[in-house]
Parts: C-alpha cells; structure tokens; sequence
C-alpha cells in the first residue's frame, strides 16, 4: 500500500497512467488485435519527441522564461544539410552525423550568446535565431528533398523485435541524460539555477557556463532529432520540425518537470511522448473528426497537468 | 504626318518581331507577387517557377518588372500590410497567393481603388474586384474515387489521408472524395488520418492507426502525404494498397520502383506550382487591356502509368512534378472561360 501510495506521489506516474489508459481504449477497439502493432509504432514514433523533448526539458529547468524555440527551426536545418552532405553514400553516415551535431553546437552557442552578451530574453533570443536557422535551411536547398543513404534509412526503420533502432537512441539518449541530471554535479547545479539563480550564483554554481551548456545540449539533441527524423521518414522536409515545438514544451509539461523551473522529470518525456501518439491514434481510430480530436488532446492534456502537479502545489 | 507613320508602323514591327508577344503595351508596367508562405517544396517550386518565366519576360521587355514578396509568419495582418505597401509603391498590378480567402478583402479592395489589377491564384479571395485562378479541388479528389472504380470494381476499404484541419484546400478535396463514394457507393472510407501534406506526418497517422483497421484496398491522398503512407504500409506484413499520389519526386520514384519490381500500378494527380506563371500571364493580359472573365480554372496536372517515367525524368530531384506556363497557355485559359 505504502509502495502504491509512493508511486502515485512521483509527478512521472500521471503521463503513463494517462498513456496506458489511451493505449487500452485504442486495442479495445479491434477487440485486442492491433495491441502489438499499436505499441510498436508508438514505440518508434514517440522517439523524436523524446530526444527532442529531453532537451527542452534541460532549458526549462534553467527556471521562469528559459525556453528553446529555435528547436524546429534546428531540426530542419540538420536533416536537410546533414542529408545533402551524405548525398546518399553510406560511408558519409557518422561524418553526416558530426554535420548534424555541429550545427546543433553552433545554434545552441549563438542562442546563449544572444541571451547572455545582448541581454535578449530567451524566448526572443530563440525565436529571432529560428528565424535565420529556418532561412538558411530555405536557401541552403530550396526544399528539394534529398534521401538518406540507403544503410543509415535501414538503421532508422528497422531494429530488433520490431522496435525501431531510433527508440533505442532515444533509450540510451535518456539513460545518459537521467545520469547527468541525478548522478552528476550539471545536474544539482541546474536545479539549483532553476529554483534560484541568485541563491545558485552565491554558492559559487558557474552560472553562465551551466546555462550555456544546457541550451547547447538542447540543440545538439534537436539536431540528432532531426538528422534521425529525415533518415527514418526518407528525406528531409522544409516543414519537417513543425509540430515539435509545440510537442517538445507538451512533453515536458505533461510528463511532470514544473514548467516554473528547479524540478525535472526524465521518465516523465517517456509517459508524455508515448500518450501524445497515442492520444491522435486513438481518436482516429475512433473516427472522431479533426475539431473534436483537437478539443479532446487539448482537455486531456490539461486533466493529466492539473494531475501532474497536484504535487507541488500539495507541498508548497 | 508621313514620319509619325512611319515611326508607328517600325514601333509595330518590332513588337511583332520579338516571338510571341503581338502587343507591348505592358512594358513600362510593373507586376508584385505577394506570397504568404514559402515553407515547404511546393511553394519553393512555385518561386523557382515565377522567377524563371518572369525574369525571361522582363529580360524581354514584356513587363518592366516582376518582384516576388514572401511574408515570413503567414498572418493575414501580415500579408495585409504587405499588399498596402505594394501599392504605396505604385505597382500596376499584384499577383496574390493569399493567406485567407476573406481576411484580404479590405487589403485588395483598396488595391482595387487605387487602379491595381489583383489576380488571386492557389489561394484566391472573395473580394470581388479581384481576379481568380482557382483549382477544382473536389474535381481533385472525386477523380481519384473514379479511378480507384475503374481499377477496383468490386470496391473495398479505403484509408483519406487528409491535409492540414482547418484549411479550406483540405476540406474541399476531401469533399470531393466523399462526393465519389456516394457515387461509387461499392467502397467504404474505414480510416482517416490527417497528414498535414507532410510525407512524416503522414507516416506517423498511418502507422497509428493501421494496427485498428481491416484490410485497405485503397489509399486516396491529398499529395506530399502518399510516399509516407507507403512507408507505413511498408513496415507492417499487409498487401500494399493503392496509393493514389501527389506528383512529389520521392512519391513518383517510389512508384518506378514498385513498377519495375512487381507491376504496381496507382495515377498521380496534383495542381503543377508553376501556376504562378498562369497568373503572372493573366495579370500581363489583364494590364494589356484584354477582356478576362473574373473567374478562371487551372487545369491538373495528372500522371498515370504510361507517361510516369517522362514525367519522373523532368521532375527535379526532391521536387514536384511541373509545369511552366506560356502566354498562349493563359489565352488558351482565357478563351476556355470565356465560353
């Protein structure tokens, strides 16, 4: 009784409730036949929003007003060049790769850079440097879509047991960042930026060397998203990181990090990402039109927030 | 007298002589083109297209200028603010793929006012001073019931994969396919996912719900979207169905290969982004004081299995099937609505 009462207390546990439930009404649908199908594509398909969303995460941490919106506009920029670099040889695979990280370091660098030097609130800062990412993804190949080489397409679509090899990035991608947050001193000291940046500074946290690795970590991980993105969906697309905006604060929020900042949540990006397809499959799969689906992602993501984080308001 | 005659009949000589423009009467006219959006393959393609034909026509005399103007946001205040600077700035026409169909009235009424011709295409608008190209986009998505009739006439299952909710193009094709099953009343829609034109998108709403559906015999799209769907088709152990595509390079390659390796057949139809052109046309016609009726249609352009690979060939890698258009081809547009 006690362990369930501890489980239901971890702001984590709300987003893989609410995922199994949309899981369970979906396969009820088809009477329990599509359960293996559903849970494999929701496996491989939930995994950019995971990679994407881990970095979010790391950024809100930093506390009120720190957020990434340049995130789609850095995905779009690293499939596309990444994918024109490798010009579908499969011996430019890991090289195309460092094309892709490199960008996300130059993005991520430029974001702080503007934030700290010029003083531009983040949200600013973001979306002006999303704007020139975006531009120069346009320029760069006037979105002609260019293929991934054949072995680097195969990686992304295939994987043992069915289960995508880009789930098990986006396994180890949160393994590595769950050690970093719990287990290493990044961790203790963006917490402590997030709940205090003054009280942080006082104990001697290297403040802006934190912050400027968290906001290059985020875009690097955007720009693993997006270099894996167009490699799985065959190429990349102008419009490509779109929706992961919306979806990588989304995941944050509903997987239980406080979107005030001092308190993140990795198993959370998990739960939330996994419901996110889950909650559009199972209103197709009900027929439910386009306006009502959008009513009822918007109700259900509101219940599973207010639920997440009864929480903190409990203890404050 | 004589000299003045003289002078007009060499004027006259020369217009002829430059190939395919009888009359010159626009040269010293300056044409805009306000865009709302350049963010995906199929607008890009669009400028590419505008930039090529006009700056040929330019080149040539036919206009003294055509300048394209992309807003970065897609906002209808945006794009309002632009068309009221193009005509602050004395343009004698505006070429206008607008952001909503009633939200630029204002903005083109007042272009309308100060003597500017305004030619709606793709995107077109109600006010009715302005000219409009306008694709039959229910024709669109009935054609692909008719055909998928034609190649199963016994019907079955069908999966709509729709566009972006809330746009007016999305709701007109998928009417269009809704139209065609009460006429064919032997298939039944048992799925629809909306895939945003984006072949990932797509490829996700498949896979979600392809684990829930019975057998699909048939897959009618919108375009950019029929590449993914196969994607999704591909990574499970069903038959792949008939996937009606959307004139994409990576559509159109995808089907070759499937052509070459097991006969697959499926028709390819979508609207070529060189309609641009047609109203860069119209506008020059409309300026050289021809009589144009205010509402025009823009022809599909459609690929089936025999002329896939000539089309496959022009189409530009990564790219979208296209079609440039002429002078004669918006006359020949012209004398069609005119009937």
């Amino acid at each position: 009784m006690s362990a369930l009462a501890s489980l239901t207390r971890k702001p984590w546990i709300w987003s893989f409730v609410a995922a199994g439930l949309v899981w369970l009404v979906t396969v009820l649908f088809t009477g329990g036949a599509s359960a293996l199908g559903l849970t494999l594509a929701a496996l491989t398909f939930s995994s950019f929003a995971i990679i994407v969303g881990t970095g979010q995460m790391l950024v809100i941490t930093l506390g009120p007003g720190n957020i990434d919106l340049s995130v789609p506009a850095t995905m779009t920029l690293a499939g596309t060049l990444a994918l024109k670099f490798m010009a579908v040889d499969n011996s430019l695979i890991l090289p195309g790769l460092l094309v892709a990280i490199a960008i996300g370091l130059a993005v991520g660098s430029v974001n702080y850079g503007l934030i700290k030097l010029l003083r531009i609130p983040p949200i600013i800062a973001t979306l002006c440097m999303s704007f020139i990412v975006q531009s120069t993804a346009i320029w760069s190949n006037r979105g002609l879509r260019i293929k991934p080489p054949p072995a680097l397409a195969e990686f992304a679509t295939s994987g043992p047991f069915g289960i995508a090899n880009v789930a098990l990035v986006a396994l180890l991608i949160t393994i590595i960042a769950w050690i970093f947050l719990e287990r290493s001193i990044y961790g203790r000291w963006i917490t402590s930026i997030g709940q205090s940046m003054a009280a942080a500074r006082m104990a001697g946290v290297p403040v802006d060397g934190a912050r400027f690795l968290t906001y290059v970590i985020c875009a690097v991980l955007a720009s693993i998203a997006g270099y894996l993105l167009a490699s799985f969906s065959g190429g990349a697309a102008l419009n490509m990181g779109a929706e992961y905006l919306l979806m990588s604060i989304a995941v944050v929020v509903i997987g239980g990090t406080s979107v005030a900042g001092g308190f993140s949540n990795v198993p959370g990006i998990w739960g939330a990402s996994l419901f996110m397809f889950l909650v559009v499959s199972m209103l197709n799969t009900y027929g439910l039109g386009a306006g009502f689906r959008m009513i009822m992602t918007g109700i259900i993501i509101i219940a599973v927030i207010l639920l997440a984080s009864r929480r903190n308001t409990s203890l404050t | 007298m004589m000299r003045n005659q003289l002078l007009l009949a060499s004027a006259a000589a020369l217009c002829l002589a430059v190939p395919g423009f009888a009359t010159a009467d626009t040269s010293d006219k300056q044409i805009a083109l306000s865009n709302n959006y350049a963010g995906n393959s199929w607008r890009q393609a669009m400028l590419t297209s505008w930039e090529k034909v006009t700056g040929a026509a330019v080149e040539e005399g036919v206009v003294a200028a055509a300048d394209a103007f992309t807003t970065a946001e897609n906002q209808v205040t945006e794009q309002a603010a632009q068309i009221q600077n193009l005509i602050l700035q004395g343009y004698d026409a505006i070429v206008l793929n607008a952001a909503s169909p009633t939200g630029l009235n204002g903005a083109v009424k007042e272009a309308c006012d100060a003597g500017i011709i305004v030619v709606s295409f793709d995107g077109v608008v109600t006010e009715p001073c302005a000219w409009r190209i306008a694709v039959d986009f229910q024709e669109m998505g009935r054609s692909q019931i008719e055909y998928l009739a034609g190649r199963l006439p016994d019907g079955g299952n069908l999966l709509e994969i729709r566009g972006l909710a809330g746009v007016f193009v999305d709701d007109e094709i998928s009417a269009g396919i809704h139209a065609g099953v009460e006429e064919y009343p032997q298939f039944e829609i048992v799925g629809s996912v909306h895939g945003d034109w984006a072949s990932d998108v797509a490829q996700r709403a498949v896979a979600g719900i392809l684990p829930s559906l019975p057998d699909v015999q048939g897959v009618v799209t919108q375009g950019g979207d029929g590449y993914g769907a196969a994607q999704a088709f591909a990574a499970t152990d069903r038959e792949m169905p008939i996937i009606v595509m959307g004139n994409r390079h990576d559509e159109l390659t995808w089907w070759k290969e499937q052509k070459d390796a097991n006969g697959y057949e499926t028709m390819s139809v979508s609207i070529a982004p060189g309609v641009s052109t047609l109203a860069f046309w119209v506008a020059q016609q409309v300026l050289d004081g021809v009589e144009v009726p205010k509402d025009l249609t823009v022809p599909f352009l459609r690929i089936d299995q025999d002329n896939l690979e000539e089309n496959l060939e022009t189409t530009q890698e990564g790219g979208v099937a296209n079609v440039e258009y002429t002078l004669e081809d918006a006359q020949a547009v012209i004398a069609a609505a005119s009937e």
